[in-house]
């Protein structure tokens, strides 16, 4: 019988495709507990017919890039070398087991057959796997297969469509490793080596300053806020509010102006207010008004979302997201994708949870002609489905808390892009008082809708407006000028770092929460809970600064009224304030600042603080894997260009060392 | 032409304009106008060196000119009957904080909004606390600094939104004041009792410029990062 090699990317999935391929039964691997080898019969009936399966697994990369032995001590070098240096790729000692056992049960097999994740790492952990079975037994062929979740029909399908592997994503891969070792080693020996000595005692346990090249534009984003917070200089505002009692109700009306910075100005027009005594209606509108349902589910997204309903941060999600998906509950939970394919049967991922306790009747609504088609957002990266339940678990089978949050999460966001949207109807009032026009808006919703499934969202009934007519004159109850302070902008929210770094393309979104874990571990920046000082600004006088591009982000819906700038009228607005407590919020720490201020200092346009440099990397490893370019010319590229900062920062090593004199040693200058 | 009989016809242009130059300033430009020019082409030279002067010193300070009393703050409203040209010599956008301008300085000079450049994308921030820095044309209202042939300085307010009237408008703009309404001593500024006539004072606008963030900065605090 035919014998086929089967290799995951860890031993959860190794077991969990196994048991959906067949009776597996699981053998020791001498020397690791944990690694097992699936023994178990399968036929695949289009390519190599009834057959013998071995399934094992590695665990994450089975290679490791490293500057040769001569290079490896810090003293054996200038770090400038590291730019050039010859470099190889090695078996840890602790993978070599792993890798001994793929050498093994290559010999015996016919075919390698790559169940790595299906993302570009998974790619290159594939072609890893291959490397080392092809040593052993040349003749191997190689496939792999394409899945993004661990549901049985799923896998299946996998199974029985093999594909090659995309060399040219190990590729890109290959480049960013390699790009990372070498300009990462070069720049924390330099930064290390020069800098360490004049702080010695404020380094604690630490033993490096580390450079990393997703690591500082992330950081960079961190200090950039704190400073305009820090800077930021609270100004007096002044405003008017008209209030008129009718029918039992006090409807205040807003400026159109909001408000303006200038006394004199304000007094002069509220006068002219005063003077005309009569308001007039000039505007009366109701129109029907609609919250839309989220978009599908992204990684970025649920790693936002995480941090700010979930209380976890984005790390944490990820972590969690993996191991549901591992069990088989959720689908792959790296994706870029906002749209699910026309071919994906809905319906029948609703009818699972159509058992749940909470949700359950829900689903069974949308069953029975509830049901509409998703939105589609405008990403989509060929390679995985938005993250969606694949199959129905009840709370109280999950391992812990966690795990219950993320799965009902990720339930509830689903079942919600299947619903309708949130229906409304927006009332407006515009008068004319003095020459000065004053509003007033109120939303009375009407069909709640996906709102009933999808808690994360607010969106409710304001009070309700009394009857206006247009042309009608009255005398306002009550007309005043305010006053206010603009207030400093917060320190940046993880879900704020989040959607910058996706902005700028610092990281994938595999990857971002790492690089934002690396800057905590590397005490670069702390993290403290958004506190009070933050909430509970009412809607009067302590009034915050205008935001106008605030409510457009992604996802976000447009038609919110025609003027840019005034705080979303009446019930709109502060929903999002609400949700923020709780979310964690980053303060750099005076090594964190004092890198970034260095290298600001030492040229704009190519601080490491920056992401443009490492936004063009992103930049070219996508056009490694379209094929217009290869790694040899990316590497050789980026090692030019970062050498050129790397030369220039020599150069001006005082600046970098003032700057930790200024803020780590509170020096002067 | 007759010296005397084209010093007319351009006189008589530019009071078509509302603007009656000095003798003096007359007789000075005359004498640099090419005489082979056509009519209409020496009346728009004469206007556009006009516009780019300083009416305190090109202008009869004896007419059209506000009244001496104009910035008495007890009088609530009235209007000033026919027409006043002048020059604007500051202006400040009163809707946004002064901060949020000098970031918004700042990110310009940083390239940050120069088009066809990288730029550092910002995001709406989450609790919409954030100055909005992202926005560089002004919307105003604004809050301008006039001054007349006599050299008298008065506040005007647009209060309706007027066309060209923003921070990145020349200082030096020559403005014709029509009919307008005064209270409390500070003009109200609306697009029928305004008429811009364009123009620039070079030296004004240069200073003003490059004085603007400093001017900005609220409490003279220097909003830069490292002293």
């Amino acid at each position: 019988m035919v014998r086929i090699l089967c290799v995951a990317e860890k031993p959860s999935i190794a077991k969990a495709v196994a048991n959906h391929l067949g009776q597996a039964r699981a053998r020791d691997v001498a020397g690791l507990p944990w690694l097992k080898n699936y023994d178990l019969d399968y036929n695949f009936a289009r390519s190599w017919g009834h057959c013998n399966v071995i399934f094992t697994s590695v665990a994450g990369h089975l290679v490791n890039l490293d500057f040769d032995q001569r290079y490896k001590s810090w003293s054996s070098c200038s770090p400038a070398d590291l730019f050039d240096a010859p470099i190889r790729n090695f078996i840890e000692d602790s993978k070599k087991t792993i890798a001994r056992n793929i050498e093994t049960q290559a010999r015996h097999a016919k075919v390698l057959f790559i169940w790595t994740d299906c993302d570009r790492e998974g790619e290159h952990i594939g072609a890893e796997i291959r490397d080392v079975a092809l040593k052993t037994n040349p003749r191997l062929e190689v496939k792999r297969a394409r899945f993004s979740n661990i549901e049985r029909a799923h896998v299946i399908n996998a199974a029985n469509n093999p594909i090659t592997l995309d060399e040219l994503q190990a590729q890109a891969v290959a480049a960013r490793i390699e790009l990372d070792l070498r300009i990462g080693a070069a720049f924390t020996r330099m930064q290390t080596l020069n800098l360490k000595p004049l702080i010695e005692r404020q380094m604690g346990d630490k033993s490096i300053i580390s450079y990393g090249s997703c690591q500082f534009p992330t950081l960079g984003f961190v200090v950039e806020r704190y400073f305009r917070v820090k800077n930021f200089v609270p100004e007096t505002f002044w405003s008017i509010r008209v209030m008129h009692k009718k029918d039992g109700v006090n409807v205040n009306f807003n400026w159109a102006r909001v408000h303006l910075f200038d006394r004199m100005a304000v007094t002069i027009i509220f006068e002219r207010c005063l003077a005309a005594r009569l308001a007039k209606v000039t505007k009366m509108q109701k129109k029907p008004t609609s919250k839309w349902k989220p978009l599908p589910l992204t990684t970025v997204e649920l790693q936002k979302m995480g941090s700010k309903y979930l209380r976890m941060d984005s790390q944490r999600v990820m972590k969690v997201a993996e191991d549901l998906y591992t069990k088989g509950w959720i689908s792959y939970p790296r994706t870029e994708t906002d749209q699910f394919d026309r071919g994906i049967d809905l319906r029948r991922i609703v009818q699972k949870q159509t058992t749940d306790r909470q949700w359950g009747q829900y689903a069974q609504m949308l069953m029975d002609g509830g049901f509409t088609q998703p939105r589609n957002g405008r990403n989509n990266d060929k390679a995985h489905p938005p993250i969606h339940p694949v199959n129905h678990v009840e709370a109280g089978s999950l391992n812990n808390d966690d795990e219950r949050r993320v799965y009902e999460f990720v339930v509830r966001r689903f079942l919600a892009c299947c619903s309708e949207d949130a229906k409304g109807e927006t009332t407006t009032v515009e008068i004319e008082y003095g020459v000065e026009i004053f509003r007033t808006s109120g939303l009375l919703v009407l069909q709640r809708n996906y709102l009933d499934v999808y808690p994360y969202d607010k969106w409710e009934s304001s009070q309700q407006l009394p009857h206006f007519v247009v042309g009608e004159t009255f005398e306002p109850t009550e007309a005043r000028m305010t006053e206010g302070k603009t207030s400093p902008p917060g320190y940046l929210t993880e879900p704020e770092l989040i959607a910058l770094m996706d902005a700028n393309g610092i990281g994938t979104d595999a990857t971002m929460a790492e690089h934002i874990a690396k800057i905590k571990e590397r005490e670069y920046v702390m993290t403290r809970t958004r506190g009070s000082q933050a909430a509970g600004l009412d809607e009067g006088e302590g009034d915050i600064e205008d935001a106008p591009a605030a409510r457009g982000g992604r996802g976000g819906r447009g038609g919110r009224g025609g003027r840019g700038r005034g705080r979303g009228s009446g019930a709109r607005g502060r929903g999002s304030r609400a949700g923020g407590n709780g979310v964690q919020e980053f303060i750099p720490s005076t090594l964190g600042v004092a890198l970034m201020e260095g290298y600001d200092k030492i040229g704009f346009d190519t601080s490491l603080s920056k992401p443009f440099l490492r936004k063009e990397m992103e930049i070219q490893m996508r056009a490694i894997c379209a094929g217009t370019t290869n790694k040899h010319e990316v590497v050789q590229q980026n090692l030019e260009q970062y050498r050129d900062v790397f030369v220039r920062t020599l150069g001006r090593l005082n600046v970098l060392k003032t700057a930790l004199r200024t803020y780590v040693l509170g020096q002067d200058g | 032409m007759a010296f005397n009989s084209l010093k007319l016809e351009i006189s008589t242009h530019l009071a078509s304009k509302g603007l009656k130059p000095t003798q003096a300033w007359l007789d000075s430009i005359l004498p640099t106008l090419r005489p082979n020019t056509p009519l209409p082409a020496l009346k728009q030279t004469a206007l556009y060196r006009l516009l780019a002067s300083d009416f305190t010193l090109t202008l009869q300070s004896s007419r059209s000119i506000l009244p001496s009393d104009i910035l008495d703050a007890r009088i609530k409203e009235r209007r000033i009957i026919g027409s006043v040209p002048v020059q604007v010599i500051d202006i400040e956008d009163i809707g946004r904080s002064r901060w949020s301008q000098v970031e918004a300085l700042e990110a310009a000079e940083r390239g940050e909004t120069t088009k066809g450049r990288e730029i550092i994308r910002v995001v709406p921030s989450e609790d919409s606390t954030d100055a909005d820095t992202t926005n560089s044309s002004s919307a105003g209202p604004h809050k301008l600094l006039l001054q007349d042939a006599k050299g008298t300085e008065v506040y005007g307010l647009e209060i309706e939104n007027i066309d060209k009237v923003d921070v990145n408008m020349n200082i030096g703009t020559k403005l014709l004041l029509k009919n307008v309404v005064v209270a409390r001593g500070v003009l109200l500024l609306t697009p029928e009792r305004v008429d811009i006539l364009g123009g620039k004072i070079d030296l004004l606008h240069k200073t003003w410029k490059e004085n603007r963030k400093e001017d900005l900065a609220p409490s003279g605090k220097e909003p830069t990062k490292l002293k």
